[in-house]
């Protein structure tokens, strides 16, 4: 009883997030959202009993990414009010999150899968796994951060020699 | 001896092609003697080769040689030599007549500032007519023939810078071309039906009856249009008066003596397989026969001297070939040496006459040069004499044998029309010798300067076989002297009283009939004088051939022309070869439109046509 | 009493609003927030499958992992598209996508 209350709760927070970011006029009303968004997204992870998923979600999202945004808000002087020019693409917009969503619910209606209780998975597994199975794309991922850190310097660094 | 000898008709036209190569290279080089050194001493060495072939080949009866150019599948293209009495006596010809043109034109081109050149081009020429009369396959005679023509458009074409000259050349070469491509197409039908180009083999299959007889009609009437075209036949004939735009010796060596002969001799060679169609026999004489009869008639009305012996070349060729299309080979072949001998005089001795008078050419306006230039007069008169068929000279002899083979080919109806036909012949010659030389005239003809030794020596030169010929002619026996021995076919001589005379009676009453027109009036008869002036109308006009040939090619072949032109233009440039590019182009704007550069646009595609290919996978693929 | 298709209905409709959210705002840096939105809701999806189904725990242990990727492929991911968004407002002085356009035509 008090999953499906968890459970119902992580969703809100998860999806009235994702409908502040979308429609929010004040840009760091929306960045607020995200975030929200991403804590109840850990939430549901909680419920699937990926505890160090839900865990580092946040560290990852939440420590990092909004602080990100927020920083790109600072050098890119926004405007705060930009409801004229969002409406002309509405239509077009909720036509097509529409179609999707429901595209997507009715798969997932009519589609019979087993089902059993959630059981844990331990972390030590998860260690376990990345080391030795799946070590190669867990060094390649190490890789790509660092190629995203040097390009994102490269990037954006001020001077004469441009990319 | 053989060997030598096999590789002796190489050398005749390889002789003249290396100095023409020679005089190519060097034709500019002091002021063009080398050129000529070259082309002179190339067909001196050929003229005295000759005779160490007429040797061989009264040894050993024909030489022949061959050397293989290439091969595709199991034909072979060859360059092959053969050398019979025929060829042997056209060798003679066109090396001997080849040689005094040559001298002679040492004198008369001195002054011409393209000196080199001139004899460059001859030598060429005369290495391909040697090589033509050599060939022992169609394919090479071809070549030879070919080579020939481009030869005669350069001569003709020599003084470029005259429109009429370039014209001239131009009318020649499109002209001959037309006989040309019929000749082409003979070849390749004889070649489709018996495999090979060598003349001696389909002679052999014809004469087996191998060939078809459709086939041998075909083949003969086509090869016959090519020699129509080289020899100046009633249609083609209409390049060769406008040919004497050249030079004059160009006209007495290739209009007169070799490349229009061209096509007699090829009639001659093939005449084996002709025989075998009696239809196409007719045809030959009765093209010949008309030729003789038109051109005779359009000589008597000319003004230009050379205009004068180019018709009468025309009528002496139908001549040829009305003997040829009534069976009577060595006749035509006979009147083919006196003619070509006696016609190279009268051109060489017109060539005097011009050259004293400074260019001038038209008769009208000479006049008693008898005296001022005698020696020029009595060779005129003798080459005159010959070639209207007057006693003791070659040109009776020919016409005689002429007219036997006529008579026993086709009987007296066709000797009647002969014997018109040497009337008009020995009119025409009359009125020019008579005109030129005797009459005196209200112009007053000054005569420049005299000829040169170099124009005067090669014409005694050449008046001695005219000659002598006649009194060969006479023997029977089978001496070196006796050309009828030479023939392959052999035909009995009979030397037959009344046709001697009544060709001779004929001759004379041409004479006559000039001498009479020229000196009395005939103004009594005001209808006679009316009738005169018409008919004088239509032969200066030529016959209207000219006027008709110019209307065909203004009315419908330049208007195909444009039309085809057309076509390409609008056809081939702009749709196929435009279109493409626009095509692309036009597409291309239209696919643009999709690229706005917007990204949320992008962002909408990608998202709703991914959509589109889950649902499709969804429900067509899985079954749920 | 909380089953497979909660967590799928859950992630399906995030999804759905992360892709409202890249058609219909102008800000770029909304746009990839949305983006966010969109990688979670594949996140959240992942989660459910490894945790409710009975496969072996091989397979299900696949869906952690994939996760995992999935978090730091897309933080490298945002970093460079915030690089890419600075640069774009350094040169263009907008972040608008409707007027990022050169590639137009």
């Amino acid at each position: 009883m008090s999953e499906l209350i968890f459970f119902y709760v992580a969703n809100i927070l998860t999806l009235g997030g994702a409908i502040t970011v979308v429609i929010a006029k004040n840009i760091v009303y929306a960045a607020l959202g995200l975030f929200v968004s991403l804590i109840g997204v850990a939430g549901l992870f909680l419920m699937g009993l990926a505890q160090f998923l839900a865990l580092a979600q946040i560290l990852v999202y939440g420590g990092a990414i909004v602080i990100v945004i927020l920083f790109a808000l600072m050098l890119t002087k926004i405007e705060d009010f930009r409801e004229l020019r969002d409406q002309t693409h509405r239509p077009i917009a909720i036509l097509a999150s529409v179609f999707i969503f429901v595209l997507l619910a009715a798969s997932i209606l009519l589609t019979e899968i087993r089902t059993t209780q959630p059981s844990e998975i331990s972390i030590e597994k998860i260690g376990e796994m990345l080391f030795n199975q799946w070590a190669i794309p867990f060094e390649v991922a190490s890789i790509i951060l660092l190629i995203a850190l040097i390009g994102a310097i490269v990037m954006v660094r001020v001077g004469q020699t441009d990319d | 001896m053989l060997g030598i000898a096999w590789s002796l008709s190489w050398v005749l036209p390889a002789l003249n092609l290396i100095a023409f190569l020679g005089a190519l290279a060097t034709y500019r080089i002091k002021k063009g003697i080398v050129a000529a050194g070259f082309s002179l001493v190339a067909i001196f060495a050929a003229f005295v080769v000759f005779w160490f072939l007429v040797s061989e080949v009264l040894e050993n009866g024909f030489l022949s040689d061959q050397m293989t150019w290439f091969q595709i599948a199991e034909t072979k293209i060859i360059f092959g030599f053969y050398v019979d009495r025929l060829t042997l006596l056209l060798l003679g010809l066109i090396t001997f007549v080849a040689l005094i043109v040559q001298v002679y034109s040492f004198g008369y081109m001195k002054k011409e500032p393209r000196f080199g050149w001139f004899f460059t081009v001859n030598a060429f020429f005369v290495a391909s007519m040697l090589a033509l009369v050599l060939a022992d396959n169609l394919l090479f005679l071809y070549f030879a023939w070919e080579l020939v023509g481009l030869g005669s458009y350069l001569l003709i074409g020599f003084w470029y810078e005259r429109r009429s000259a370039a014209e001239a050349a131009k009318k020649a070469f499109i002209t001959t071309r037309i006989g040309d491509v019929a000749l082409l197409i003979g070849i390749i039908v004889l070649f489709k039906s018996t495999g090979t180009f060598q003349i001696s083999t389909i002679i052999d299959y014809a004469q087996s009856g191998l060939i078809g007889s459709e086939t041998i009609l075909i083949a003969s009437i086509l090869i016959f249009l090519g020699a129509m075209g080289k020899s100046a036949q009633v249609p083609f004939h209409v390049w060769l008066p406008d040919a004497m735009e050249g030079p004059t010796p160009v006209s007495a060596l290739i209009h007169a003596a070799t490349m229009v002969v061209a096509g007699v001799y090829l009639v001659t060679r093939m005449l084996p397989l002709f025989e075998i169609s009696s239809t196409t026999m007719w045809v030959v004489t009765i093209v010949g026969m008309s030729s003789f009869l038109l051109a005779a008639c359009m000589a008597m009305v000319m003004h230009d001297i050379k205009r004068v012996l180019a018709y009468s070349t025309i009528s002496h060729l139908g001549l040829m070939m009305f003997a040829l299309g009534c069976g009577a080979a060595s006749a035509a072949v006979v009147h083919l040496l006196a003619h070509g001998v006696g016609k190279a005089i009268l051109f060489l001795c017109s060539g005097n006459v011009s050259h004293s008078l400074d260019g001038e050419t038209n008769l009208m306006k000479m006049g008693g040069l008898l005296k001022k230039l005698p020696l020029t007069a009595v060779l005129f008169l003798i080459g005159s004499i010959s070639l209207a068929g007057i006693f003791p000279l070659a040109g009776f002899f020919s016409k005689d044998e002429i007219i036997s083979g006529v008579l026993d080919g086709r009987g007296w109806f066709f000797v009647g029309v002969l014997l018109i036909g040497t009337v008009l012949s020995s009119l025409y010659l009359a009125r020019l010798w008579i005109l030129v030389f005797f009459k005196n005239s209200q112009y007053q003809t000054e005569v420049q300067h005299q000829p040169n030794v170099f124009m005067k020596i090669p014409l005694i030169v050449l008046a001695i076989p005219t000659v002598v010929f006649g009194i060969s002619l006479a023997q029977f026996n089978n001496s070196f002297f006796g050309l009828h021995a030479w023939f392959i076919e052999y035909s009995q001589h009979h030397f037959n009283f009344l046709i001697a005379i009544l060709s001779t009676l004929a001759a004379l009453l041409g004479v006559f009939i000039a001498w009479v027109m020229i000196f009395r009036k005939f103004s009594e008869n005001h209808l006679m004088m009316i009738t005169f002036k018409r008919i004088e109308h239509i032969l200066i006009r030529k016959f209207f051939f000219d006027d008709f040939y110019q209307f065909v090619i203004d009315k419908i072949i330049l208007i195909v022309a444009n039309m085809v032109a057309l076509l390409d233009r609008k056809l081939v440039n702009d749709i196929l070869v435009d279109g493409l590019p626009k095509l692309v182009y036009s597409i291309g704007r239209i696919v643009r439109v999709f690229q706005s550069g917007q990204i949320s646009h992008y962002a909408f595609a990608m998202i709703f046509f991914a959509s589109l290919i889950f649902a499709g996978w969804w429900l067509l693929v899985t079954n749920t | 009493m909380i089953d497979l298709v909660h967590f799928q209905l859950a992630s399906a409709a995030l999804f759905s609003i992360g892709i409202y959210g890249v058609l219909a705002r102008r800000s770029s840096i909304l746009v990839l927030m949305s983006i966010e939105l969109m990688l979670n809701a594949v996140n959240v999806n992942l989660i459910g499958y490894s945790s409710f189904t009975d496969f072996g725990m091989d397979h299900r242990i696949l869906g952690q992992i994939f996760v995992i990727f999935i978090i730091t492929v897309a933080a490298a991911e945002f970093a460079l598209a915030v690089a890419i968004i600075l640069r774009l407002y350094r040169n263009l002085s907008t972040v608008n996508i409707d007027e990022i356009s050169s590639l137009k035509g």
